[in-house]
């Protein structure tokens, strides 16, 4: 399946929004005003729910007109796209981690998938994972470049890493016997560590953008 | 909106295809998730985490009844998401520069695609069909995918001496533990902030 | 490829003259029409890439505007607008970009970078000190008669001398100057090693277009530029930064991990940078410098990473190879080769040798000069990505260990071996052996081009 690589999951939605002259804003800006707001740090709903390396969510306005000769085409409907490189459950499927979503971070989905048609709701989780597979689409090739660790499995070694380099830095030259005996208490604090969080590191940073002019 | 978050960009592109044409493009994707070697110089590119093309036929997006129009369309399209690191013009400029006859080959069935050389003509074009990302999450945004990948090699070194430590004597450990430096000396840079984007 | 013409490129862009005395001149116009009458006098005086048949000159003269200095010149707005966004934003503005903050910031650069008043800078090389002088009174006169323009400061460079002789050395004791790249169409010595890998490992120059504006480039098309395109053609940018070198704080560092170090001091200094101190790659002799590498030009920068992966030769980090990769990216080379700049730099301040005192204070560090036909594709980016970041080496956030802007928290790793000469290192706490003092983006126009602005004459298309 090409929805699949290895130990991650390519999954792909596309929730139609609701056309409803009556909402004012209307349903995608309510949307795209709830996503502006949202957190992307440990508050996100992608922190708080197990299993997502990297999501992101859109709104697709339209189709976009490449210029004459091809032909100019609109979409009926604005599209909530939700593309997420995460981990499936063992059996490879994405049940568990809609699953877990739903769980989670149900009043943020609600609050996201609400101006979608359709949308049963996160608290019957059945009919969520129901629904939001009806929305899938079958990533027709999937590439990713580490496709063998889960989400904890990178957070620890990112974790190992930074501490096995300090550790590395301030010990050379040590005596054996006290070396090993070093080595055993960085073991000890490591697996006494807790999970780092996920996405903690996100530090609001302003944007400066220097322009494409090449 | 914002396409990035820490060392990652969120790239979104979306293109309209003759609808014969969709199925050569099935047919070279097949042969590409297959054939594991052709995949070789997008793992050398070292810049992109995770990358996907998803083929939409013209009435393949989901429909739900309840009031909402099915769509009439005579393109099918082509949807591409890419998770990169670095600049948007280094991505470019490197797809361009050393990936051009692969992307032509999943390109070229797009209409009005110039071509991925020159790469000015190329980069005007996925400006014109990229589509911006409204909410952004990454579950580690201090690292790229080179520092996933030396994290891990160490995480691997690591456990290794560690599962060895208490059976080795203290000379012993001091020559394993000079192996595992050793084995993790390429793999120690710090993780930190992205620079600023240009 | 035709040739190019050598007497309507700045002579500065196609060679480094290698006259021992320098002296950069920045300059403010007045009022347009002055400035232009200025620009007209020393049009005859300007240096081009004319092959010097009859020897070196007592003295050369070459000259840059700013963005704003190209407004002061009333240049037509269409044109103006027609430069590329970081040139016109120039180099302070792009400090965020740079990584051009703390130590480095704006705000700790000499005064006269302080406000927006650069508008041209004069580039004077003398053969000796008094020729140096004697082309700078002619310059100066030149400012007093036309009114033109007001002299706002001069660095002076001189290239260090050791035991009386002229030295390629800067003050780190480094001999500096093997990398700059072989351009299509350009006349040079060439040498292996230079210019850009093809895929069967011989070398071959780049495109024109990665140094001069209006040839086709390394992607095949012609570089950005501004209009109209005469004004562009056979001109470059140029950037101009300041370097100031911690002396003092670099030796001593050298003392410290050179103590716990078992490949010893000469050793640690050459693993920062990728070369021996008098120019040996290490990728060629890891173990000591060999003088006869140095001397033959088939073999001083003929050598590639590809057999050294894990960098026990020449550290993944060290200063060479993240400035100029070769083949470590893969794909041969062909992730570098729009990536390269030329380099013109000098010395300034006082050489102190191994052994006598140093102070940090003193003013004493490089003027580093980049020419590249676009700005942010190549001098930012290699700053930006290869000096101030790791991603592209695989070596994280670690900077360039020795160019980095560190304020002590730098970080740099020397792989090694089992060896004892050639153990692994991990340096933290770094300090900044190197500080930026100023600088800004120039254009370089051709000759053409700068009789174009001293007559009025460029219309935007």
């Amino acid at each position: 399946m090409p929805n699949n690589s290895g130990k991650v999951y390519g999954l792909t939605i596309l929730s139609p929004i609701l056309n409803d002259d009556e909402a004012s804003p209307s349903h995608d800006l309510q949307i795209r005003s709830y996503l502006a707001g949202l957190s992307t740090g440990r508050e996100s709903p992608f922190a708080q729910a197990p299993g997502t390396h990297l999501a992101r969510l859109v709104v697709m306005d339209d189709v976009i007109f490449v210029g004459a000769p091809a032909v100019e085409e609109h979409l009926n409907s604005k599209y909530l796209i939700f593309e997420s490189n995460c981990d499936p459950g063992p059996d490879g499927t994405i049940d568990s981690y809609l699953q877990g979503l739903a769980e989670y971070a149900g009043a943020h989905l609600d609050a996201i998938w609400s101006h979608c048609v359709g949308y049963p709701g996160a608290s019957d989780r059945a009919a969520f994972v129901r629904y939001m597979k009806a929305c899938q689409l079958e990533t027709t090739f999937f590439f990713a470049a580490v496709n063998d660790k889960s989400v904890p499995e990178t957070l620890r070694a990112l974790q190992t890493q930074k501490a096995v380099a300090d550790f590395v830095e301030t010990h050379q030259g040590m005596q054996p016997g006290q070396l090993r005996a070093e080595f055993l208490q960085l073991v000890a604090t490591l697996d006494a560590a807790p999970m780092p969080a996920v996405a903690s590191a996100t530090v609001s940073r302003e944007m400066k953008i220097g322009g494409r002019n090449e | 909106m914002s396409n990035i978050n820490g060392k990652v960009y969120a790239m979104n592109a979306i293109t309209p295809m003759k609808p014969w044409k969709t199925w050569v493009l099935r047919l070279i994707f097949f042969v590409l998730g297959h054939v594991k070697s052709l995949q070789q110089d997008l793992i050398n590119l070292s810049f992109i985490e995770f990358a996907r093309w998803v083929v939409v036929p013209r009435a393949g997006f989901p429909q739900f009844g309840n009031g909402q129009e099915p769509e009439k369309l005579t393109y099918d399209y082509l949807l591409f998401f890419s998770n990169f690191n670095g600049t948007w013009n280094q991505y470019i400029d490197a797809f361009s520069a050393v990936l051009s006859k692969g992307l032509n080959l999943i390109w070229q069935w797009s209409e009005k695609f110039p071509g991925s050389v020159p790469v000015t003509l190329f980069k005007e074009y996925i400006g014109r069909v990229q589509f911006d990302t409204d909410y952004y999450f990454t579950a580690y945004p201090h690292a790229t995918a080179n520092d996933l990948k030396a994290a891990h090699a160490v995480q691997a070194s690591y456990d290794d001496l560690r599962s060895r430590v208490n059976s080795l004597s203290d000379a012993e450990f001091a020559d394993a533990y000079m192996s595992f430096v050793l084995q993790v000396q390429p793999n120690l840079g710090e993780t930190g902030e992205a620079p600023v984007v240009f | 490829m035709s040739k190019l013409n050598e007497t309507d490129i700045q002579g500065f862009v196609l060679r480094g003259y290698n006259l021992p005395y320098g002296r950069y001149i920045l300059l403010r116009f007045e009022n347009p029409d002055r400035a232009r009458a200025l620009v007209s006098k020393l049009l005859p005086i300007i240096t081009t890439g004319q092959r010097w048949d009859n020897g070196k000159p007592q003295s050369t003269v070459n000259i840059g505007f700013t963005h704003r200095g190209l407004a002061a010149l009333a240049l037509p707005d269409a044109t103006l607008l027609s430069f590329p966004v970081e040139f016109q934003q120039g180099m302070k503005k792009r400090a965020d970009i740079l990584g051009d903050t703390g130590l480095n910031a704006p705000a700790r650069w000499d005064d006269v970078w302080h406000g927006n008043d650069v508008h041209a800078w004069l580039g004077i090389n003398g053969l000796t000190a008094t020729a140096l002088d004697d082309c700078c009174s002619q310059l100066r006169s030149l400012f007093a008669e036309t009114r033109g323009a007001v002299e706002l400061a001069a660095q002076d460079a001189v290239s260090n001398m050791v035991d009386g002789q002229q030295t390629g050395k800067e003050h780190f004791g480094y001999t500096d100057g093997f990398g700059n790249p072989d351009y299509l169409g350009i006349e040079r010595n060439s040498q292996p090693g230079h210019g850009k890998q093809l895929p069967d490992g011989s070398w071959a120059p780049l495109a024109t277009g990665e140094l001069l504006l209006g040839y086709a480039d390394e992607a095949g098309e012609l570089p950005a530029a501004p209009i109209p395109h005469i004004l562009a053609s056979n001109g470059t940018f140029m950037v101009y930064r300041k370097l100031h070198q911690n002396l003092a704080t670099f030796r001593s560092f050298l003392d410290e991990q050179s103590a716990v170090y078992g490949g010893g001091r000469e050793k640690l200094a050459a693993k920062l940078i990728g070369r021996w101190r008098d120019g040996t790659p290490l990728e060629l002799a890891p173990d000591a410098p060999d003088p006869s590498i140095v001397k033959d030009p088939q073999r001083s920068t003929n050598f590639t990473y590809g057999a050294d992966g894990a960098g026990t030769r020449c550290p993944i980090g060290a200063h060479m190879r993240r400035a100029h990769p070769r083949d470590a990216f893969g794909f041969n080379g062909k992730l570098i080769d729009r990536r390269r700049i030329t380099r013109r730099g000098q010395t300034y301040g006082r050489f102190v040798p191994e052994g006598e005192l140093a102070s940090d204070a003193e003013e004493r560090g490089v003027v580093f000069m980049v020419l590249n036909a676009n700005i942010s594709r190549q001098f930012e980016f290699v700053q930006q990505q290869w000096i101030e970041y790791g991603n592209d080496a695989k070596q994280g956030n670690d900077k360039d260990p020795l160019m980095g802007n560190h304020g002590g928290h730098g970080k740099f790793v020397v792989q090694g071996d089992r060896s004892a000469t050639n153990p692994p290192l991990v340096c933290a706490h770094l300090p900044s052996f190197v500080e930026l003092r100023g600088g800004d983006y120039f254009f370089i126009p051709s000759m053409t081009a700068l009789g174009m602005i001293a007559m009025k004459l460029v219309d935007p298309r």
